[in-house]
């Protein structure tokens, strides 16, 4: 196999949360001991529920946050300990693609300055940009009479649109997508997907592709990891993950998704979880999952399981798997 | 029997700049204890329709319709008095976001008692029996406890239970949900939907259900309504429109989405374009200037409602004889 692009190893982000003078300072663990491996060329889907911490992976990823603690190598170098300046020749290399179309995009800037700037602040001189955003503009499918039009004379599928462009433009080898298509109408979120794919097989670019949508994440990516209360419980290809998940949170939360086919989702045995998550603030002892698993053993609140290999390149963090 | 039965409804708003015609001429019915979907995207006129059926809109809507009549009463005859007797205690409505629908300053028992001693004149005391059943029916762990507790003290799960609590604490006849799970998570959607279809069982309510997720349509719904610019294109049972859909805007939806047991190197189809623009909504068909199979007859004339069968029915000028025969791409 290839050299990896991005070595993600035991990466830790810690939020304080509360201020109070006397009392302990309370932590947010919103990622806690993950690690992973990203090739070039493919999609690593992240799937998890709101609060699992896929969202911070990403942004950690491109140093958006610092993080407490890990190492995240980038083509061999740690990135995890650079400061802003230090960190900025990465910056052009890995772009970031946001959910919201309505709030990541300034308002008050043009089109063609938004797609600009990340080149200006890399300082690009005027004419490169132009001729570089009408490029962007015709590979996303806008026109160029869009260039100098504002954010809120777009719909929210352009909108996204202007987003991807932006990222693209300094031909980075690495996009976070974040939940891109979740804002969008179905009809729309089939764009957008389709135009993700096709600039990644012309320019070769690496997705970690951030999403609650478990079916978008089967279609789109290559391997798929599972996240529950920031941590990693089960990472596979998605092919192998989706037709022999081994976590019984894994297999709770495929069986959640509602299956557009009346027959099937009549037969379909779904796993209702019972209870909500757990906050991530001070999480007891042992494995994230056990408050809520059905198959709960003595060993899963004493200690938190280790990812181990249960078939090649096939890893679950389960006691149930020793 | 026929519960509701709404014919030719019409909705539009007056902004500054001109009329958003948010429904134009829809006619529909839920039978006694049947679940319908409607389905469609932001803008197809979903949510505005249930609103103007319940009479819920702001003052510069306007709502026309041949009749609506609910249980045998015409709806359009009664006052804003009589009306407002009628939502929370035979029409029950769950709406999309828990928390900004529930009022943060009241706890649980008072907004949960509210429509019980308002609707059905009941005393505290026998109230807060009835909400403590209530809750233990949307199987709220520990209900004496959370009945003291405010909104914001639940999660995103708990605060929907409330709400259906809510919705069917008078017996309603009728029960409308406006994407009732979109803002949960995928486990807890799994147990909202679950509770949903466990009332309908045991009480017999007849629910609309309003979403974009047809996953949530398919476990559901027993019938469907698919709307696109304030129409009805296509409506049908839950397998005339999954396995037998007519319409080529319902071919570009089930096209668009992946399957999560479908093959995944399959490319998914999407439909071109963007939704029409409601202040100026086209002449024709709505879906025209994003249909591929659009004939000149589309961009002028609406198409006539073509009915197949006793329940299936298409507004589509492809369903005319004379038009060509088109098969939906795979």
């Amino acid at each position: 196999m290839a050299e990896p692009l991005i070595q993600v190893r035991n990466l830790k982000m810690y939020f304080p949360v509360g201020t109070s003078l006397f009392a302990k300072r309370r932590q947010l663990k919103a990622v806690d001991d993950v690690s992973f491996d990203l090739f070039p060329g493919e999609t690593f889907g992240l799937v998890g529920e709101s609060g699992c911490g896929k969202t911070t992976v990403g942004r950690t990823l491109v140093r958006l946050y610092k993080p407490t603690d890990g190492q995240i190598l980038y083509r061999g170098e740690d990135i995890a300990p650079l400061d802003e300046k230090a960190v900025m020749p990465y910056r052009r290399r890995m772009q970031m693609i946001f959910q919201d179309p309505y709030a990541s995009l300034n308002p008050r800037m043009t089109v063609s300055s938004i797609i600009g700037e990340p080149m200006r602040l890399q300082g690009a001189v005027q004419d490169e940009i132009t001729a570089r955003v009408a490029e962007l503009v015709e590979q996303v499918g806008l026109k160029k009479d869009h260039l100098n039009r504002y954010p809120h004379e777009f719909s929210g599928g352009q909108r996204q649109r202007i987003g991807i462009a932006r990222a693209l433009a300094m031909r980075p080898e690495f996009i976070v997508c974040d939940e891109p298509i979740s804002a969008l109408d179905v009809s729309i979120q089939a764009q957008v997907i389709n135009m993700l794919e096709e600039l990644q097989d012309s320019l070769g670019i690496t997705y970690l592709f951030v999403s609650h949508d478990l079916s978008m994440v089967r279609h789109i990516s290559h391997r798929v990891g599972v996240m529950y209360l920031g941590h990693m419980v089960e990472l596979a290809s998605a092919q192998e993950l989706y037709s022999n998940m081994q976590h019984p949170y894994t297999q709770a939360l495929m069986s959640a998704v509602p299956i557009a086919d009346p027959d099937l989702a009549e037969q379909s045995n779904r796993i209702v979880l019972q209870g909500d998550v757990p906050q991530p603030i001070d999480p007891p002892a042992g494995c994230p999952f056990a408050s809520r698993c059905r198959h709960c053993m003595k060993a899963c609140t004493e200690k938190n399981p280790e990812m181990r290999e249960v078939a090649p390149g096939h890893w679950v963090a389960c006691h149930l798997m020793n | 029997m026929k519960l509701l039965e709404v014919n030719n409804l019409n909705t539009s708003f007056s902004i500054g700049v001109g009329t958003v015609q948010a429904v134009r001429g829809i006619s529909f019915h839920v039978d006694q204890g049947e679940s319908v979907g409607i389905v469609g995207e932001s803008g197809s006129g979903k949510s505005v329709t249930m609103l103007s059926v319940m009479g819920l809109l702001p003052n510069y809507a306007a709502i026309t319709a041949d009749s609506i009549r609910f249980d045998g009463r015409e709806m359009t005859q009664l006052s804003p008095r009589e009306l407002r007797a009628m939502h929370g205690s035979e029409i029950g409505m769950i709406f999309q976001d828990p928390m900004t629908s529930l009022n943060p300053l009241f706890t649980v028992e008072s907004q949960l008692t509210e429509p019980l001693r308002i609707h059905r004149n009941m005393r505290k005391a026998q109230a807060r029996a009835r909400a403590l059943e209530l809750l233990r029916q949307v199987e709220i762990p520990n209900p004496e406890a959370r009945l003291k507790q405010y909104p914001h003290e639940l999660s995103g799960g708990l605060r929907q239970r409330v709400m259906i609590a809510i919705a069917v604490a008078c017996g309603p006849k009728m029960v409308i949900a406006d994407e009732p799970t979109t803002a949960l998570d995928v486990t807890i959607q799994a147990q909202i939907l679950d509770l949903l279809n466990h009332l309908k069982q045991t009480t017999q309510t007849s629910i609309i259900m309003i979403t974009h997720d047809l996953g949530v349509i398919a476990s559901m719904c027993s019938r469907i309504l698919v709307m696109y610019g304030g129409t009805i294109c296509e409506e049908g049972t839950a397998r005339e429109i999954f396995y037998a859909p007519k319409h080529p805007y319902t071919w570009g939806l089930l096209n668009s989405i992946p399957r999560i047991n479908g093959d995944p190197e399959e490319k998914l189809i999407p439909i071109k374009g963007t939704p029409p623009d409601m202040l100026m909504p086209p002449k024709g068909c709505p879906f025209a200037p994003r249909c591929r199979y659009c004939m000149p007859v589309c961009r002028e004339y609406m198409p006539p409602r073509t009915v197949l069968s006793d329940t299936h029915a298409v507004s589509c000028h492809l369903m005319h004889p004379k038009a060509p025969k088109v098969a939906r791409e795979v």
